[in-house]
C-alpha cells in the first residue's frame, strides 16, 4: 500500500486526473499533499490550491445546486465573482470554493441540496418552473391565507443558502484604522505602476489586492512571468508603499472613507486620493443551457491552467469573439487537452495563437457561434451555428460537437462599482461594447483595464500618470501637465450577449433568472432598470450583478428599444464583495463606566447592574435589609454617577433662570435648591439640585443619565446668546459622590471632621465645604431618601479613601452600603419622582405634581410660553401615588390602568410607573398616571390590568412615609 | 464618513460630533408669539433636500457648538462657523 511520502511530486495522482505537470506560474507547492473532504469524500490538494482548484484537479464538475431550480452548477469564473462554487466549510456558510485556500482537514459541503448534491430532491422544482415565473412570489403563496404557515415552512426549507450553526463559538473579529495620502485599489500591473509612481512623489501609498499575491491578471497571462517579477520588485524597492494582499476593498463612503476586509479584520481607511485599478470582469454568454457544469469563462480556464496546473476537461470547445479566447485555446492545446473546435463569431483574427491552432489541424470556424449546450448534469456537447453578414444566426446551419469543457470568451465589463461609489460615472461605448468610467470627481483616478483595453506601453504611462496625479492631489509632487491622449482601445468584447433559442438561457445565475423571465418582466411593465432589478431580482444575489448586469442591460435596452446608456444602470452600493456580519460587528465590546469605588463593590459581592453607561451596584445581597438600615440607622450609597457641573461667572443666575422653571436669583450663598428643567415644549427634561457655592460660583447636579445631555444643553444656550459671563465645567467624572443617609448619619460624619454638623450650623438644604478625614469635600444636606442625609462630593482620587473612612466610622452604628434598588424603594416611600421613569417625553411639570416649582412670574424661561398655554386648561392626567387592595401584590411597572367604557370595551387610562413592596410600611406603594378626576380624589379606586386580570388599587396623596418631612430636618 | 471642519480643532471625522438639528432660532420675544407660530417653532422643520444650516457639537473633542452649512443631498459642507462669528444682524435669542 503506497504511503503518501512516496507519491511523486508533479505527477497526477490517481485522484487528480486533471492535474498537469508543473507549470512555471503555478502557486502550488507540489512537494506537499493536503487532504480535505467534499460531501464526505476525501480529496487531495497541494498547499496553494483553493478548494475549487483541487476539486477541478480531481475532475469534480458539479459543485452546487442553483437557488431556485436546483440545477447543478460548476465553476464558471474561478475568480470569486459568480455564485456557482458557493459551499459550506465547517460552520461557515457561503464560502467561494474557487478562492478559499485548502487547509488540512477541511470539511466542505454543498449547500442548498437535499438529500445530496447528486440527487437533490428539490431539483423537481425545474418541472414546476412554469409555476415559478419571474416575480412568482408576488403572485403565489397568498391565498388561502390560512395555508400561509404551511407555505412558510416549505419556503423556509427550500430557500436560503448555507446553514448557520447556532452553537458555534463566536469568532474573533477586529478592526484597524489606516491613513494614507493615496489608496490604490487593485494590485495588477496598472495598480503597481500607479502606486510606485505616487510613492516616488513622496506620497504615503496603500495598495490593496484581494489575491494572495500582486500581479493581477499577469499571474496567469501568457508569457508574463518576467514582467510580474519586475513589477513586484519595483514595489518592494519603492519606499512609501504598503501592500495589503488578501484584502478586498469593499466600499467607499463620504470623503474617501474606505472599507477593506482581510479575513476577520475590517480596515477603515481615510485617504486623500484614490486610484481605482480594479480591472475588468469577464461575463458569460446567454444560449440554451448555458448553465451546465463544464461551461467556463476563458479567464477561469487560464487561472486553472496557470495558477494551479489544472486542465478542467479532456475535450474542449472554445467559443470566442476576441483574441483572448484564442490564447486560451492555445494554452489548452499545449497542456494536452483535445480541442473539438475554436468557434469565433468574427470574420478573422491576427492572433498568432490562431496560427498555432491551425497548424495543429484543430477545426476552426469563423463567423460561427454557439446555439446550445447539451448534457445531463454536465456538458457533453454543443451545437454551433453559422452567422450571416449581419451577425444573425443562419437557420439550419447547426452542427453538433462533443466536448466536456465549453470555454466562453465573449465579453468583459470594467469593474466600476467603486468608481460609482466614489462619485464617478460610467458610460457605455458602443464601439467597444463596454461601459467605461466617464466622469471622475476630484481626487479619484482610474488606471489599467478598467479604462479599456489599451496597448501595454500606453497603459503603463497612463497608470503612472494617474499615480502622479493622485499624489499631487494629496499635496505631494506635481501633476503631469496634460492628460495622455488615449488611442483607440482594442476591442475585446462582443456586443452579442445572447444567442436566441428555445430552452432555458440563464441571465442571472444567482437567482435563476432566465432571459425569458427578464423579457416577461419588461412586458409586464417593469422596464426601468431599478424596478426591473427589484422585480426580477437580477443582480441581487451573491454576485451582485458582476455576471449579469452587462447582459441584463443589453437585453433590457434591446427589448425597450433604447441604447444601453439610455437604459441606465442600477446604483452600486457597498459592499462590492460579501462581508461576514461578524467583520462589520467587530469585537464584542460593551464598554461601561465605573465609579472610582467600583472594586470595593465587587469585593463585597454586590450585584451589579448596567444603568445607562454606568455599572452600578443594584444591591449587596439583601435590599430589604439595606432599606431598614437607612431608616433605622445609617447607610452609604455610591452616587458618583450623578452629573455634576460647575458654573462660574456673573451671568450664571441669568442662565439658570432661563433653563430652569424655578427661581434662582435669590438663592443665597451656601443654599441648595431643587430645580426642574423643561424643554420649550414645557416637557420635563431633567431635575436635580443646584447649590450656590459663592457669589459667582454654582454647583449643579443632574440625573446620572442626564449628565451629558444637560451639559450639552447648557453649553448650547450659553454659546448661542445666553452665555455672557458664564463658564461651565463638567466635573461629573472628576468628583465622586456618596450619600450618607439615616438618623445616625450626622454622628458618623462628625467623627471624621471638626466642622460643627449640628442642625443649627448645617441646616437642611445647605451646602458646606467640609474637611473629612483631612480632605476638603463639598457636602450637600439634601434628602432623596427621606432621612437625615449628607451627599458628600470629593475629588475622585480620594474616593476610595473617603468611602472607607465613612464605612469605618459607621461600623459602630451598624452602617450598611446600599444600592440602586434600596434607593428606589426609599425614595418611593417619600413619593419622589425619577425623571425618565415616572415621566416621559410628554410629561409637563404640572401634571407631574411639580406645579409648585413652576414660576410663571419669571420674565422668560425655556418652556414658559408652553406652560402658560397649558395653564389655561387643567391637565388631563396626573402623576399620583397609590396603594393596592392586596397589600402583598406588587404590580409590574408599566402595567396599564384600565377602565371599561359604555360598550364594555377596555380602554387604557393610565399606567404604573413605579411600584415596590415597602418593607418600612408593610404594603405595596407606587406611582402612576391617572385621569385627573380620578387622581384628584384621595382614596378613589381604579383597576390595574395584569395578564388579563384586574388588581384593585386606590389613590394616595403625598408621601407614604413621614408625610411632614420631619426626618430630613433632624 | 463625512469630514467636518471644527472651528477650534480643524478637520475631524463626523463620528466625533453630535448632530444638533436644523438651525431653528428661538423667537426673540416668545411671549408675543401667536399659538401657531409657537407650535411651528417647536415642531416644524424645513427638512430641506439641499442646503441646510445646522448645529453640530464636538463631543469627542473641544465641546464647542458650531453651525454648518451643508447640502443634505450631496453631503457637501460649504462652511462651518461659531454662532457668533458672523453677525447676522441682531442675535436671534433675546437677552
Amino acid at each position: 500500500m503506497p504511503n503518501e511520502a512516496t507519491q511523486t511530486a508533479g505527477s497526477s495522482a490517481n485522484d487528480a486526473p486533471n492535474r498537469l505537470s508543473s507549470v512555471d506560474e503555478e502557486v502550488i507547492d507540489r512537494s506537499q499533499i493536503l487532504k480535505f473532504e467534499f460531501n464526505g469524500k476525501t480529496f487531495s490538494a497541494h498547499p496553494g490550491d483553493t478548494v475549487g482548484s483541487a476539486l477541478a484537479a480531481a475532475g469534480v464538475k458539479v459543485l452546487s445546486r442553483s437557488f431556485k431550480y436546483h440545477r447543478p452548477r460548476g465553476m464558471l469564473c474561478c475568480a470569486g465573482q459568480c455564485p456557482n462554487c458557493l459551499v459550506q466549510i465547517g460552520d461557515e456558510p457561503n464560502v467561494r470554493a474557487c478562492r478559499r485556500p485548502v487547509e488540512e482537514g477541511l470539511s466542505v459541503k454543498s449547500q442548498n441540496v437535499w438529500p445530496s448534491l447528486e440527487t437533490d430532491a428539490l431539483a423537481m422544482t425545474r418541472f414546476a418552473s412554469a409555476f415559478m415565473p419571474v416575480g412568482f412570489y408576488y403572485k403565489t403563496f397568498i391565498r388561502p391565507k390560512a395555508l400561509w404557515p404551511y407555505y412558510e415552512a416549505f419556503i423556509r426549507r427550500a430557500a436560503g443558502l448555507g446553514e448557520v450553526d447556532k452553537s458555534a463559538a463566536p469568532g474573533k473579529y477586529d478592526k484597524a484604522y489606516l491613513h494614507a495620502d493615496v489608496v490604490v485599489i487593485g494590485g495588477g500591473p496598472a495598480g503597481i505602476n500607479a502606486a510606485v509612481s505616487a510613492a516616488e512623489q513622496g506620497a504615503r501609498v496603500l495598495l490593496f489586492d484581494e489575491n494572495t499575491d500582486t500581479g493581477g491578471h499577469l499571474r496567469f497571462s501568457p508569457e508574463s512571468r518576467e514582467r510580474v517579477e519586475e513589477l513586484r520588485k519595483s514595489l518592494e524597492t519603492q519606499p512609501g508603499v504598503k501592500v495589503y494582499t488578501d484584502t478586498t476593498v469593499v466600499g467607499s463612503y463620504l470623503d474617501k472613507w474606505i472599507a477593506a476586509v482581510r479575513g476577520n479584520r475590517l480596515f477603515k481607511i481615510r485617504t486623500q486620493s484614490v486610484v481605482v485599478a480594479t480591472g475588468a470582469i469577464e461575463t458569460p454568454l446567454m444560449f440554451d443551457n448555458n448553465d451546465l457544469p463544464g461551461i467556463m469563462l476563458g479567464s477561469a480556464v487560464q487561472r486553472l491552467l496557470k495558477l494551479y496546473g489544472v486542465a478542467p476537461g479532456k475535450r474542449a470547445l472554445i467559443v470566442t469573439g476576441n483574441d483572448d479566447g484564442w490564447e486560451v485555446a492555445r494554452d489548452l492545446h499545449r497542456a494536452g487537452v483535445a480541442i473539438a473546435a475554436v468557434v469565433d463569431e468574427r470574420d478573422e483574427t491576427v492572433s498568432p495563437a490562431c496560427d498555432e491552432i491551425r497548424k495543429a489541424n484543430i477545426p476552426v470556424h469563423f463567423r460561427h457561434t454557439i446555439a446550445e449546450a447539451v448534457g445531463s448534469g454536465e456538458v457533453a456537447g454543443a451545437t454551433i451555428v453559422a452567422l450571416d453578414a449581419l451577425g444573425e444566426v443562419k437557420a439550419g446551419t447547426g452542427k453538433s460537437l462533443k466536448c466536456d469543457l465549453l470555454v466562453v470568451s465573449m465579453g468583459w465589463t470594467p469593474d466600476t462599482g467603486l468608481v460609482h461609489m466614489l462619485g464617478g460615472s460610467s458610460s457605455y461605448d458602443e464601439h467597444l461594447a463596454e461601459s467605461l468610467p466617464e466622469k471622475l470627481p476630484e481626487g479619484v483616478y482610474t488606471a489599467g483595464r478598467i479604462e479599456g483595453a489599451l496597448e501595454q506601453d500606453e497603459e503603463v504611462d497612463r497608470a503612472k500618470a494617474a499615480g502622479a496625479r493622485a499624489a499631487a492631489f494629496s499635496g505631494h509632487g506635481t501633476a503631469p501637465e496634460e492628460s495622455i491622449e488615449s488611442h483607440d482601445c482594442r476591442i475585446r468584447s462582443s456586443d452579442r450577449v445572447v444567442v436566441p433559442g428555445e430552452q432555458k438561457q440563464f441571465l442571472c445565475y444567482c437567482e435563476d433568472v432566465t432571459g425569458e423571465d427578464l423579457q416577461t418582466a419588461i412586458i409586464e411593465g417593469y422596464d426601468s432598470v431599478e424596478l426591473l432589478k427589484r422585480y426580477s431580482t437580477i443582480s441581487m444575489g451573491p454576485c451582485q450583478g458582476k455576471m449579469c448586469s452587462r447582459n441584463a442591460l443589453h437585453l433590457c435596452a434591446r427589448v425597450t428599444e433604447r441604447s444601453v446608456n439610455e437604459t441606465g444602470r442600477t446604483t452600486t452600493r457597498p459592499p462590492v464583495a460579501p462581508v461576514p456580519l461578524g467583520v462589520l460587528a467587530g469585537q464584542n465590546m460593551e464598554p461601561v463606566q465605573v465609579s472610582p469605588v467600583h472594586q470595593w463593590h465587587v469585593d463585597q459581592k454586590a450585584r451589579m447592574m448596567v444603568a445607562g453607561l454606568w455599572l452600578r451596584p443594584e444591591h449587596y445581597g439583601d435590599p430589604v435589609a439595606e432599606v431598614a438600615a437607612v431608616r433605622e440607622r445609617v447607610g452609604l450609597m455610591d452616587v458618583s454617577t450623578l452629573g455634576k457641573l460647575q458654573l462660574t461667572g456673573s451671568g450664571v443666575p441669568d442662565l439658570l433662570e432661563r433653563v430652569y422653571i424655578n427661581q434662582w436669583r435669590n438663592l443665597r450663598v451656601g443654599r441648595v435648591r431643587y430645580g426642574v428643567m423643561c424643554t420649550d415644549e414645557g416637557v420635563v427634561m431633567d431635575d436635580g439640585v443646584c447649590a450656590r457655592a459663592g457669589e459667582a460660583s454654582w454647583y449643579m447636579t443632574t440625573t446620572s443619565s442626564g449628565a451629558t445631555s444637560v451639559y450639552q444643553w447648557l453649553q448650547w444656550w450659553a454659546q448661542s446668546g445666553w452665555g455672557d459671563g458664564v463658564h461651565i465645567k463638567n466635573v461629573t467624572e472628576n468628583h465622586a459622590a456618596f450619600n450618607l443617609a439615616g438618623p445616625r448619619s450626622r454622628e458618623v460624619l462628625q467623627q471624621l471632621t471638626d466642622r460643627d454638623l449640628s442642625d443649627a450650623k448645617f441646616p437642611y438644604m445647605r451646602m458646606r465645604s467640609v474637611r473629612i478625614s483631612g480632605v476638603l469635600c463639598r457636602v450637600l444636606r439634601i434628602g432623596f431618601t427621606g432621612e437625615l442625609s449628607y451627599e458628600i462630593h470629593c475629588p475622585s482620587g480620594y474616593a476610595q479613601y473617603i468611602w472607607e473612612a465613612l464605612m469605618a466610622a459607621g461600623e459602630a452604628f451598624g452602617i450598611k452600603p446600599f444600592g440602586v434598588e434600596a434607593q428606589r424603594v426609599l425614595r418611593l416611600e417619600k413619593g419622589h419622582i425619577i425623571v425618565g421613569q415616572d415621566t416621559d417625553a410628554m410629561t409637563d411639570p404640572v401634571s407631574a405634581d411639580m406645579a409648585w416649582a413652576v414660576k410663571l412670574e419669571k420674565a422668560d424661561f425655556l418652556g414658559k410660553p408652553s406652560l402658560v398655554r397649558m395653564a389655561k386648561s387643567a391637565s388631563r392626567q396626573r402623576l399620583v401615588g397609590f396603594t393596592t387592595a392586596d397589600p402583598d401584590r406588587v404590580p409590574d411597572e408599566g402595567l396599564q390602568i384600565v377602565e371599561i367604557d359604555d360598550h364594555g370595551k377596555q380602554i387604557s387610562v393610565g399606567w404604573v410607573t413605579s411600584c415596590r413592596f415597602s418593607p418600612t410600611l408593610g404594603h405595596t406603594i407606587g406611582l402612576c398616571w391617572l385621569p385627573t378626576d380620578v387622581a384628584n380624589v384621595e382614596g378613589s379606586r381604579f383597576q390595574i390590568r395584569e395578564e388579563g386580570e384586574f388588581r384593585e388599587a386606590s389613590v394616595h396623596h403625598g408621601p407614604f412615609y413621614d408625610p411632614q418631612g420631619e426626618r430630613v430636618r433632624m | 464618513m463625512l469630514i467636518l471642519n471644527c472651528p477650534n480643532c480643524g478637520k475631524r471625522s463626523v463620528g466625533e460630533f453630535r448632530f444638533g438639528g436644523e438651525y431653528n432660532p428661538r423667537p426673540k420675544a416668545p411671549e408675543t408669539v401667536e399659538d401657531e407660530a409657537w407650535s411651528e417653532y417647536l415642531y416644524m422643520r424645513k427638512n430641506a433636500s439641499g442646503f441646510q444650516k445646522e448645529w453640530w457639537f464636538h463631543n469627542s473633542g473641544c465641546g464647542v457648538w458650531f453651525l454648518a452649512e451643508r447640502d443634505t443631498k450631496t453631503q457637501e459642507v460649504f462652511k462651518t462657523c461659531l454662532w457668533n462669528s458672523e453677525p447676522v444682524g441682531e442675535p436671534d435669542i433675546a437677552k
